[in-house]
């Protein structure tokens, strides 16, 4: 690696290496993308400190909200609303989403796991892995199998010059909206009565519900929140991407889940920062160590980055870079 | 009261709404079970306010007592429910008549002109609707009729109408099979619309529900006499299994004869799905460890059988030899797949292995992934292809005799999926077994008993992915190439899918679940689209209700039911006011 980055460094633009404003781009691109692992991987790291169960699904409930938003973001675009106001339109069109994505992830706690809540740990996951499977091609089809192309209002086009740096107006939308979020969620979590009660059911179920916490309400808040963020991030997704489809929840899935183990997984500063750093690695990875040894389109290999990481950091420190580092607990 | 049987019915009723807007009504109003009354939309649309009707009819239990339903009573309970599911559908057809068929299908494609039409039974909307409801109240009805019916009705009629539809489904397959064995078959489907006739359709029940008669009627005195010259020497395997094993494997022999080399191909999908599941179930069934990326070891079968036998790349514009190749026999290369795909299971478990289930889960799936993403890469074209992927790979000829054919593949991978299994038995009955069950139960008491987990964790994932690598290699002959599109995610949990609708740790139910999961799609073209659909919700449903799949492994149902039963009594014991018996104690005994 070591050497793949020198040798990397060491090219001339001639030889297809890359220009200082080029590193730039994939610093930026891949923070703005790694804000939107962040959101997403909240949402697996909030269940899983919760239920102590992976949500394979929760990719889907965010491809759910982007679905759910793209329908009403093309009729503002005919209608003109989206560039008229482009405001009050995504303000509407990112309600939407979440209320579709909460819908789903809600819906899917109350049929799909709650029976499974004593089940033995893998019964939940492999029932996820089913729901994930059941969303996915539900969606197929209701809307068929075609990318849709996403609409962005003008005010979105373009870039503008923060601190020196050319920056995509979206990405930096998407980095503003990404870090209000997660203080909200901050301080949701430690101080509202709400997010006392989750903690405690995340630490012990059972002494939480003999202290007279509504277990199943603190779940389905848990759900929920964790749609609330999956529908932003699916809004903020679709304007970068400008595409929904039925299949985009699997990818991002994969990669916000590793970003959650990679910050340590039930911790919101650990998901955060694991959904920059997976962001960043995809974004400016495979051109810094790969591109120095002549391999074609390096980032044709970008989601094997991700996967590399995820066994990586599962192997030698499952506890995640926040995490304690705590030893199996059985 | 009543609003009990309404909560029931309305669920159903949103069931029917989502399979009309997935497409499963609107799509299918022309394909035909029965005569050209009965098409799957209109089973679609009876089939949700039926299951209402027999949840509805369903005894109440209420403080640990069942409160059985009088037939009156169940009757007004399930036709109510029906009545509920199909109000629930006939609003919103009425809605979106009103809306406007053509507004929604910007949004929701499958609601179609077609698809309100059938809705309404081509009447004006509101009296469509109202029919809809009277047929779901009628449905219902008929379901939880059939829920308080005694036993001795309601096996033969629910095996007579499971039967009839099975012959609907299949009536691509069993026609074709009566033709080979040139027997008249227009009496039985009808040429026009395909399904069954009507003389038919009565036929088949008639003769289901007779031998569903029988086999109570007989089958549990034949099951008694050979109980007692059994003696009390533990559960032997029951005469009625054994026919059925042995009626099901002759059954697997002449197949491809009777069915022909369309249905072959299929059959011969279905073998190597079979054969990775036979080898996954070692790993997730017998061990207890969820592995997400079995992808791993087909692709690993498929391409390096492909390098050993001397295949050649797809690419274009670079020489066809791939960088390495062989030019092995295809039996002498199976041996040394096998070994390599051992030798990665081992260098890649080792590491991994030491997680905890669920996160060894993921790092599975990682892996797959990578695999995925690498086959298809630009960077390893000269490989293995890349994106174009790599062609010319041998037939597996034994001396000129190739088995490229269909018929004649199903029989060789048959003879593997033999192999296999049988395999897999004698190892489940071993030490080996023994300690794989033992470590699935309770990994800390194996440890503390002496069994060295780790190495039998590996055991379990190299010969798991042996057996994965000769499905790989299998593949890789019947198609006689290989492209990365092959290789996705979608093959792991398909097959994990298969291991868990058939039953963790049953070799018979891979074969079910292969069968059902791979095979039923695979025969029913029309439905192609909706298979994942299918498989989400039958592994979702399977998890939930029946976690111990369709046939399940005999071991794996006893401890279940021996739990239960332990459960019970300290139920009762509680609340007979005794000093409930230590539940661990109960159940200890059997694990």
């Amino acid at each position: 690696m070591v050497t793949g980055t020198w040798r990397t460094l060491a090219l001339d633009r001639t030889e297809g290496g890359y220009s200082v404003g080029a590193w730039r781009d994939f610093i930026v691109q891949g923070a703005a993308q790694g804000a939107i692992f962040a959101m997403i991987a909240l949402g697996y790291s909030l269940v899983y400190g919760i239920l102590r169960m992976i949500n394979f699904a929760h990719g889907e409930v965010f491809m759910a909200g982007a679905f759910g938003s793209f329908f009403f973001a093309d009729a503002y675009a005919k209608s003109g609303l989206l560039n008229r106001n482009p405001v009050i339109a995504l303000a509407i069109v990112t309600a939407v989403a979440i209320g579709v994505s909460v819908g789903t992830g809600v819906l899917l706690e109350r049929l799909a796991y709650r029976p499974l809540r004593n089940a033995p740990r893998l019964v939940p996951l492999i029932t996820a892995i089913g729901a994930s499977l059941f969303l996915q091609n539900a969606f197929r089809g209701f809307f068929g199998p075609q990318p849709y192309g996403y609409p962005k209002p003008e005010v979105l086009a373009g870039s503008i010059t923060v601190l020196g740096v050319p920056v995509q107006k979206v990405q930096l939308l998407v980095l503003v909206v990404a870090v209000i979020c997660m203080a909200v969620l901050q301080w949701f979590v430690s101080t509202t009565t709400t997010g006392r009660s989750m903690r405690a059911v995340a630490q012990d179920r059972e002494i939480a519900s003999l202290m007279g916490i509504n277990v199943d309400r603190v779940i389905v808040i848990t759900f929920a929140i964790g749609g609330v963020l999956a529908g932003i991030a699916a809004v903020l997704f679709s304007l970068t991407f400008e595409q929904v489809q039925f299949t985009m929840g699997f990818r991002p899935g994969i990669a916000a889940f590793t970003a959650a183990v990679l910050g340590g997984i039930g911790s919101i500063g650990g998901a955060a920062l694991g959904g920059f750093v997976i962001g960043l690695l995809q974004a400016v990875g495979p051109p810094l160590l790969l591109t120095g040894f002549g391999i074609p389109s390096v980032f044709s290999l970008r989601d094997a980055f991700v996967f590399l990481v995820l066994v990586l950091v599962l192997v030698f420190r499952p506890g995640g870079l926040l995490g304690t580092g705590e030893a199996e607990k059985v | 009261m009543a609003r009990r049987w309404i909560r029931i019915g309305v669920p159903a009723g949103i069931v029917t709404i989502f399979l009309a807007l997935v497409g499963l009504i609107g799509g299918f109003t022309d394909v035909y079970l029965i005569g050209d009354q009965i098409s799957f939309a209109a089973l679609m649309m009876i089939l949700p306010p039926f299951v209402a009707g027999l949840v509805a009819a369903a005894p109440r239990v209420e403080g640990g007592e069942r409160l059985e339903k009088r037939i009156l009573e169940a009757a007004v309970a399930a036709a109510i429910a029906g009545a509920a599911a199909g109000a629930t559908f006939a609003l919103a057809v009425v809605l979106a008549d009103w809306i406007g068929d053509e507004r929604i299908r910007a949004v929701f494609l499958n609601v179609t002109p077609q698809l309100m039409e059938f809705a309404t039974f081509g009447l004006a909307t509101m009296v469509g609707a109202l029919a809809v409801i009277a047929v779901s109240a009628l449905a219902g009805l008929l379901g939880g009729v059939l829920r308080v019916a005694p036993a001795s009705i309601r096996r033969p009629v629910t095996v007579a109408v499971i039967a009839t539809l099975l012959f609907g489904f299949l009536q691509r397959v069993i026609p074709i099979a009566l033709d080979q064995l040139s027997l008249e078959r227009d009496w039985l489907y009808s040429s026009q619309f395909h399904g069954l006739t009507w003389i038919g359709a009565i036929v088949v029940a008639a003769v289901a529900a007779g031998i569903s008669f029988l086999s109570t009627r007989f089958g549990t005195r034949l099951r008694g006499s050979v109980a007692r010259i059994g003696g009390s020497g533990g559960p032997a395997i029951s005469p009625v299994r054994l026919l059925a094993g042995a009626i099901a494997l002759g059954l697997l022999l002449v197949a491809p004869v009777l069915l022909g080399s369309v249905i072959s191909e299929v059959l011969g999908t279905v073998m190597v799905f079979a054969l990775l599941g036979i080898g996954l179930n070692i790993v997730v069934g017998y061990a207890g460890l969820l592995d997400l990326g079995y992808v791993f070891f087909f692709a690993l079968g498929a391409y390096s059988l492909a390098l050993l036998t001397g295949a050649t790349l797809n690419a274009f514009g670079i020489p066809p030899e791939p960088a390495i190749s062989g030019s092995l026999n295809f039996y002498v290369a199976i041996p040394i797949v096998m070994v390599i795909a051992a030798a990665s299971g081992l260098l890649v478990g080792a590491p991994v292995l030491r997680l905890r289930g669920d996160y060894l889960a993921l790092v599975t799936l990682g892996l797959g992934e990578m695999v995925t993403v690498l086959v298809g890469s630009p960077w390893l074209v000269p490989l293995v292809g890349g994106p174009s992927g790599m062609r010319g790979i041998t037939d597996a000829a034994i001396g000129g005799f190739g088995f490229r054919d269909p018929q004649r593949f199903y029989y060789l991978a048959l003879a593997f999926v033999g192999l296999a299994a049988f395999t897999s038995w004698r190892l489940a009955a071993s030490r080996i077994g023994r300690a794989w069950t033992a470590m699935r139960e309770d990994e800390q008491t194996a440890d503390a008993m002496g069994i060295s987990t780790t190495r039998f964790k590996l055991l379990a994932f190299a010969i798991g992915g042996a057996i994965g690598s000769l499905g790989g290699a299998l593949f890789a002959v019947k198609i006689g190439s290989l492209t990365p599109a092959s290789f996705q995610v979608i093959v792991s949990i398909q097959v994990l899918g298969l291991v868990i609708l058939g039953g963790m740790g049953s070799i018979p139910g891979v074969i079910v679940g292969a069968l059902v999961l791979v095979g039923l799609p695979g025969l029913l073209r029309e439905f192609e689209e909706y298979r994942f659909l299918a498989y989400g919700a039958a592994v979702v449903a399977i998890m939930v209700l029946r976690p111990q799949g369709l046939i399940p492994n005999v071991r794996r149902s006893r401890e279940l039911q021996d739990e239960e039963q332990a459960q019970d009594e300290w139920a009762k014991a509680v609340e007979e006011g005794e000093t409930p018996p230590d539940i661990a104690s109960a159940t200890g005994a059997t694990t």
